[in-house]
């Protein structure tokens, strides 16, 4: 692959943006220069795996205990991170959780937000390694985005170039009785079928994995997400099956008990992750790979 | 094989474990018969047995029941000696965080969590209808309690009965009353969490004040213990991992499970504020085998779940007062 338009100009990874060569991240979009010059160094493009979802869906905490258990060999995954700032994004997420915090929301500004680059293989008999960039998002933008399209291009590029998507979506909220959690899957899809075809006949190819988050409330979803979600988000599951090809639905949990701290003098209630237990992190992810 | 700190075994699944999607085989049901003492014999509640023995002093067969009842309890509990703990107040776990002190008094402890085999005999004797055992303000909950078929047990087993193939493995799926229910059934109790962290943390009374990190001493040993790190990703045999013991030959304080104790999670976050769940919450110990840290699953880490809560990762131990002639 090139990546280069000219000898003055290294193009972004991610928005095909001309850039001065030293440039460290895009003028554009704010994606780190360095994704291409990893891909220049592997010789071959990599996949783009977009985490997506609404505001305060665990998107963060998600993807970020999802690159540590790859990088500690979960499952007979091996991931080596390509550049230390794909490493941000998992130390901020386990700093936080070991001494029970959640970790900041992510910022709405993409030159804030944290990029992972890694290379992921399933050991096994003939074990084929793909690169992934998997971004960390800010909710608030995606949902921006969603709402008026080209409103942040990066995730409108980031998500024409994605080759698999879990979509998050709250399962808490949505067992609550809440249909936010409905809606925004609804409004995120249909975003993602105007980005991915313009022939309605035809339906997405891109695997999506619909990834039921904070299941530990509701531990029903665990035993069959999918009936979870035909009953509490009705709307997007109808359409899952009428726009996506490649769909499966998942629960995940990472936090195993939740504390809230508040005080008199303010009505500000705090989270606590009590401690940490992981079901279903990597499940919908070796699913999406499974896909490509 | 990998080494290091978070060494996976790469045989993901123990044999002892069941791997999804395989056929269930459901346990037999257990058959009792003659008067109060000797079903109680029959059901292993050797508690009620010894604490409540002058109740059956004029039984033909006390002797010998009692005796029998002694050497079990002998073999399934072990001493704890007396102590003093350093419970932690705050979810802030750093030096300098309020923390209480608090003496424990020599107690046994069973060797092992309870186990499936184990709470059959509670299932199968009724106990989820003796209504005796459970608190009043818990009884409307109790049509709640059932398992996958909509039986009394067990939130994961079927028609009443546990998988056979899990018979030596903790129960799990069970909420804080129905762990509490089956210890008042078998004569026994919960620990309170300072007696859990005692037995843990072996903080023995003495001109040394020493505590272990965990029960085997304070290095993290991924083969000692069933946490995530180990790689078993399910619940293991009570008798598994022997090299985790605690020094008087408990097992798996630390890892397969959580357990739950008798005490109630009362402690504030880093800047004070005090910290409550949706309902009340108990607190747990140990960690399971879904344990993301090691350190969250040391002698002193405190945390809690819901009382209701019917999960896959908690079951618990039973403890008893020592026996006094």
């Amino acid at each position: 692959m090139s990546s280069t338009v000219s000898p003055s100009f290294t193009a972004c990874l991610i928005c095909g943006t001309r850039n001065q060569p030293k440039a460290t991240v895009c003028k554009e979009c704010s994606a780190p220069m360095a994704l291409v010059h990893e891909a220049e160094a592997q010789q071959r493009p990599p996949r783009i795996v977009s985490v997506v979802g609404d505001s305060n869906v665990g998107k963060t905490v998600y993807l970020g205990f999802l690159l540590d258990m790859l990088s500690q060999r979960a499952n007979q995954f091996e991931a080596i991170p390509r550049g230390a700032y794909s490493v941000d994004l998992p130390q901020n997420v386990i700093s936080h959780m070991a001494y029970r915090m959640f970790p900041p929301k992510t910022p709405v500004e993409s030159s804030e937000w944290n990029w992972a680059y890694y290379q992921v293989c399933k050991r096994g008999r003939s074990p084929k390694w793909v690169d992934l960039v998997m971004p960390d998002m800010a909710g608030e933008a995606i949902a921006a985005e969603v709402a008026a399209p080209s409103t942040f291009r990066v995730i409108e590029q980031l998500l024409a170039r994605s080759s698999g998507v879990l979509l998050l979506v709250d399962a808490a909220l949505a067992a609550h009785g809440s249909a936010q959690p409905d809606f925004f899957g609804v409004k995120m899809l249909s975003y993602l079928d105007s980005l991915y075809t313009t022939d309605r006949r035809k339906r997405i190819e891109v695997p999506v994995a619909v990834v039921l988050t904070k299941a530990d409330y509701f531990p029903e979803c665990f035993d069959d997400p999918r009936r979870f979600a035909q009953a509490n988000l009705t709307r997007l599951c109808n359409l899952c099956e009428s726009r996506l090809a490649k769909v499966e639905f998942f629960a995940t949990s990472v936090v195993g008990a939740l504390g809230y701290a508040t005080s008199e003098n303010d009505d500000v209630v705090t989270s606590i992750p009590l401690h940490v237990s992981l079901r279903g992190v990597l499940e919908p992810f070796e699913w999406v790979l499974q896909q490509l | 094989m990998l080494s290091g700190l978070f060494a996976r075994n790469s045989a993901a699944k123990d044999a002892c474990s069941v791997v999804a999607g395989d056929q269930a085989a459901p346990a037999d049901r257990t058959r009792t018969s003659g008067d109060a003492l000797l079903q109680a014999l029959q059901t292993r509640r050797y508690g009620l047995i010894v604490r409540g023995r002058q109740q059956w002093l004029q039984h033909p067969h006390f002797q010998s029941v009692f005796e029998e009842a002694v050497k079990a309890v002998d073999e399934l509990f072990a001493l704890v000696p007396e102590g003093m703990v350093s419970l932690s107040l705050s979810t802030f776990d750093q030096p300098g965080q309020p923390e209480t002190e608090v003496p424990t008094a020599a107690f046994l402890l069973a060797r092992h969590a309870v186990t499936n085999a184990d709470y059959q005999l509670f299932v199968d004797a009724g106990g989820y209808q003796q209504l005796e055992i459970w608190p009043r303000d818990i009884w409307p909950h109790l049509i709640n309690m059932k398992d996958q078929t909509g039986q009394p047990g067990p939130r994961y087993w079927r028609d009443g009965q546990h998988d056979r193939r899990l018979a030596r493995h903790p129960v799990v799926g069970v909420c804080y009353y129905e762990a509490a229910a089956y210890a008042a059934w078998a004569g026994y109790r919960l620990p309170t969490d300072a007696e859990w962290q005692m037995a843990a943390s072996w903080r023995v009374r003495g001109a040394a004040d020493a505590q272990r990190r965990y029960p085997w001493g304070d290095g993290f040993e991924v083969g000692r213990c069933n946490l995530w790190a180990s790689g078993h990703g399910g619940t293991l045999p009570v008798e598994a991992c022997p090299e985790g013991a605690a020094p008087n030959g408990v097992l798996q304080l630390v890892g397969n499970v959580w357990e739950w104790t008798d005490g109630e999670f009362r402690c504030t976050d880093r800047d004070g504020r005090l910290v409550v769940g949706a309902t009340l919450l108990k607190t747990i110990r140990g960690g399971a085998y879904d344990t993301y840290f090691p350190w969250q699953a040391t002698s002193t880490f405190r945390t809690a779940a819901d009382s209701m809560a019917r999960s896959p990762n908690i079951g618990f131990r039973c403890a008893l007062d020592l026996l006094t002639n």
